[in-house]
């Protein structure tokens, strides 16, 4: 291949090894809506494209043409899906023999390399990402992938894709369903293996929440990693990991009260453990009050996992623990022939809709309306 | 509580119309990679007039019709049967005539995404629909349909999620005709994106966002009864739903995406209409959600997805969708209220009701 020229790549019209192929140019209406003035150099690549595509050719070339098509439009789904069928193409019809056994066929080795700077620069693109999972069933070599996403994420720590990514290699190749996972017996080396990586994974979670306690994608993550792939089908084991997260919960919300995420999932993991929430009661109830109680100052000294306080420089009342409060009060009151633990959950509602939450008033007023009208608890 | 309203300014009409026709007219090459999803474009320029009410008198009779055949130009059929492709991106210039009806190779199909706003931007610009194949387009989105009951973008392709699920389910009630989808299937693979707090992701396992909670609402609302257990929420799961999203809107008026995600003004919508189709939508704040929109309003037209950011066809078709669901009260808009007027929005296809209706009349086969 010729070094590029100072002024830039020559266009594909210009380069002798392409000289034996004709370009397709687009077909265009004469009156297109919304047409794209595009660059000579793009038009010139998917001239080509088009007739590679039309003529069928799977050569190395293409990697080289549908790479300069990618560069210019990620976006450009037909070039990165005629770019794997030649690279599959080219993976089986070149001979292994000289590539030493485990390591990756050079041709692949080369498209992750590639890969590895594209995701960086096309982190938003849905293509980038789909294209690296169809190469990692390619390689089975998932852990490579980890490694790369945690670094991905210190550039954009919420970034959608990337995260999705994460959890669709966890769950396709270390197995997650709905239900947690399924022990395979038959293979006792790779449940180790899936064993570590998931230990690994809350590990690498914990520390996505120190730098962040309130990255919503890491608490997802959290409970992802947690309850639909650490497998376990033993009660006292269960009951462990509950009481674990709880204590978790408490702590986030005790260091940064206001935080929507921690409370979410504090709800996730009750909910889905079919956990009463008055069972938090003593807990929440420090976070509903304007001052904070001059035990609480005391408390701190001492290390209450199940009741931490609200921190020194929390602000109180905290909007997500009056609205716990309010849920459990209704909950109570729903069963009671005098209500009163209706009328104390409306109190708090009021006290949202008027002061504290004030963009929410309708929804807490409908709230009002439907615990008066004796509506199912919603706990 | 302070009125958010109290200061709420004129809705620049006029310069977002012009927004939408600079961008109909033509796309700089910086946004070469709309190529792959021009039709999407177009429909949000093109639904954005329509939102305006400014299509039969702004723009010519002419230039519609013009509209409406290069929609057609993008109509192809072929072995996975009908629909549309983004733009011609992929067509070759043909040679001669006879080549112009020539079938669609592998890497030229039609388009889930695209085929659903297709059919919506016709029906705004009043197509009369002579020309839909409709068995192709029943097996087009049947040949799209996975293993895992989600729909692919392109047959074959492994790029799937909940936004594909929706336009083969909007599509198949626009047809009136749900033959060429499992839909069973399609909503336990809805069911499996569902997550602790109360929204939907975009795959299994995946966070929840407002995008794909709309999408897995509007889906579960579209579906044919079929008696199936994941075709309706609880009571519980539609509490914690209409929880989540209301939540969503935070002190700016507008709503995020995700739990602690700055607003954005296309969440005014996906969030938004949501609610509305889970009846929840009295419950939104819409004084505060204006306020937040007109403040996204670019000064030379378009609106952005936040304050101060550069304006785009999407988040300016979804501000005004939204405004259409929830028009800010006449007294908070004062003198500007006729800027804030809009017809009604069907927000489960996502058209203006008349579109809408214009749909439910023309596409589904003629009975006989
Ligand atoms: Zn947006």
């Amino acid at each position: 291949m010729p070094l590029p020229d100072p002024d830039g790549v020559p266009l594909f019209a210009e380069r002798p090894e392409w000289a034996d192929v004709l370009p397709l140019e687009q077909y265009e209406d004469v009156n297109p809506i919304a047409p794209i003035f595009y660059t000579e150099e793009y038009k010139a690549a998917t001239n080509y494209f088009r007739a590679i595509v039309k003529a069928g050719e799977k050569s190395p070339r293409v990697m080289e043409l549908t790479e300069s098509v990618i560069r210019q439009n990620p976006a450009h789904y037909s070039a990165w899906q005629y770019r794997y069928e030649t690279l599959t193409f080219l993976l089986a019809s070149t001979t292994s023999d000289s590539t030493p056994k485990g390591a990756l066929p050079p041709l692949l080795a080369a498209e992750l390399t590639l890969m590895d700077e594209l995701a960086v620069q096309f982190l938003k693109t849905y293509q980038v990402w789909h294209h690296r999972r169809l190469l990692v069933s390619l390689t089975k070599q998932p852990s490579r992938e980890l490694a790369l996403i945690k670094r991905s994420l210190e550039v954009d720590s919420k970034n959608y894709h990337t995260w999705s990514y994460r959890q669709w290699l966890l769950s396709s190749f270390y197995g997650a369903d709905e239900n947690g996972r399924e022990q395979d017996d038959d293979d006792e080396g790779e449940t180790i293996e899936a064993r570590e990586v998931w230990e690994a994974e809350l590990d690498f979670v914990d520390t996505m929440l120190a730098q962040d306690v309130r990255n919503n994608s890491a608490w997802h993550h959290r409970f992802f990693v947690v309850f639909h792939s650490g497998g376990t089908e033993h009660e006292a084991e269960k009951e462990r990991i509950f009481k674990r997260e709880l204590v978790y919960a408490k702590q986030s919300i005790s260091l940064a009260p206001s935080n929507p995420s921690a409370w979410n999932y504090l709800r996730g993991i009750l909910t889905h453990t079919r956990t009463p929430f008055a069972t938090l009661e003593t807990f929440v109830k420090p976070y509903t009050v304007a001052q904070k109680s001059a035990g609480d100052a005391e408390k701190r000294d001492i290390v209450d996992l199940d009741n931490p306080p609200p921190s020194a420089e929390a602000e109180l009342p905290c909007v997500q623990a009056l609205e716990f409060l309010a849920d459990i009060f209704e909950t109570q009151g729903a069963s009671e022939p005098g209500k009163e633990n209706t009328e104390k959950a409306v109190e708090l509602w009021k006290s949202l809709a008027n002061q504290y939450d004030t963009i929410r008033k309708k929804y807490w007023e409908y709230r009002i309306r439907e615990a008066h009208h004796g509506k199912e608890p919603r706990t | 509580m302070s009125d958010p309203s109290s200061q709420l300014s004129p809705l620049l009409r006029a310069g977002h119309v012009a927004h939408c026709r600079r961008c109909l007219n033509g796309l700089p090459a910086s946004q070469t990679d709309v190529d792959a999803s021009r039709l999407a474009l177009s429909f949000y320029c093109i639904g954005s007039l329509d939102l305006l009410g400014v299509l039969e008198e702004q723009v010519s009779v002419k230039d519609r019709k013009s509209w409406a055949q290069w929609l057609w130009e993008q109509h192809a059929r072929g072995k996975y049967g009908s629909g549309f492709r983004p733009s011609p991106f992929m067509t070759a210039k043909h040679l001669s005539e006879s080549q112009k009806e020539l079938e669609y190779t592998d890497y030229d199909t039609p388009h889930i995404i695209m085929t659903y706003t297709a059919l919506i931007s016709l029906a705004i610009l009043r197509d009369d629909f002579s020309r839909l194949d409709r068995e192709g387009l029943l097996q087009f989105i049947s040949a799209c349909q996975r293993e895992d009951g989600s729909f692919s973008t392109v047959p074959g392709s492994n790029e799937s999620d909940l936004r594909t699920l929706y336009c083969a389910f909007a599509i198949s009630s626009m047809l009136n005709d749900w033959s060429g989808v499992d839909v069973p299937r399609a909503l336990a693979f809805v069911a499996t994106c569902r997550t602790y707090e109360g929204g939907y992701g975009q795959s299994p396992f995946c966070e929840a966002q407002g995008g794909t909670t709309y999408i897995a609402i509007a889906s579960l609302q579209l579906a044919p009864a079929t008696g199936a257990e994941s075709e309706t929420l609880t009571p519980l799961e539609r509490q914690a739903t209409i929880r989540w999203l209301l939540d969503n809107q935070d002190k700016s008026g507008g709503f995020s995406g995700r739990t602690g995600k700055d607003a954005d003004a296309c969440y005014c919508f996906w969030c938004g209409a949501a609610l509305k189709i889970l009846g929840a939508g009295h419950l939104v704040n819409s004084a505060a959600l204006a306020m937040f929109l007109s403040r996204c309003q670019f000064k030379y037209g378009g609106i952005a997805k936040s304050p101060g950011e550069n304006p785009d066809p999407y988040h300016t078709y979804l501000s005004l969708a939204a405004l259409s669901m929830y028009p800010p009260e006449a007294s908070a808009t004062g003198t500007y209220s006729a800027s804030w007027n809009f017809a009604p929005l069907d927000p489960l296809l996502n058209a203006k009701e008349e579109t809408a209706l214009w749909i439910r009349q023309h596409i589904p086969a003629a009975r006989i």
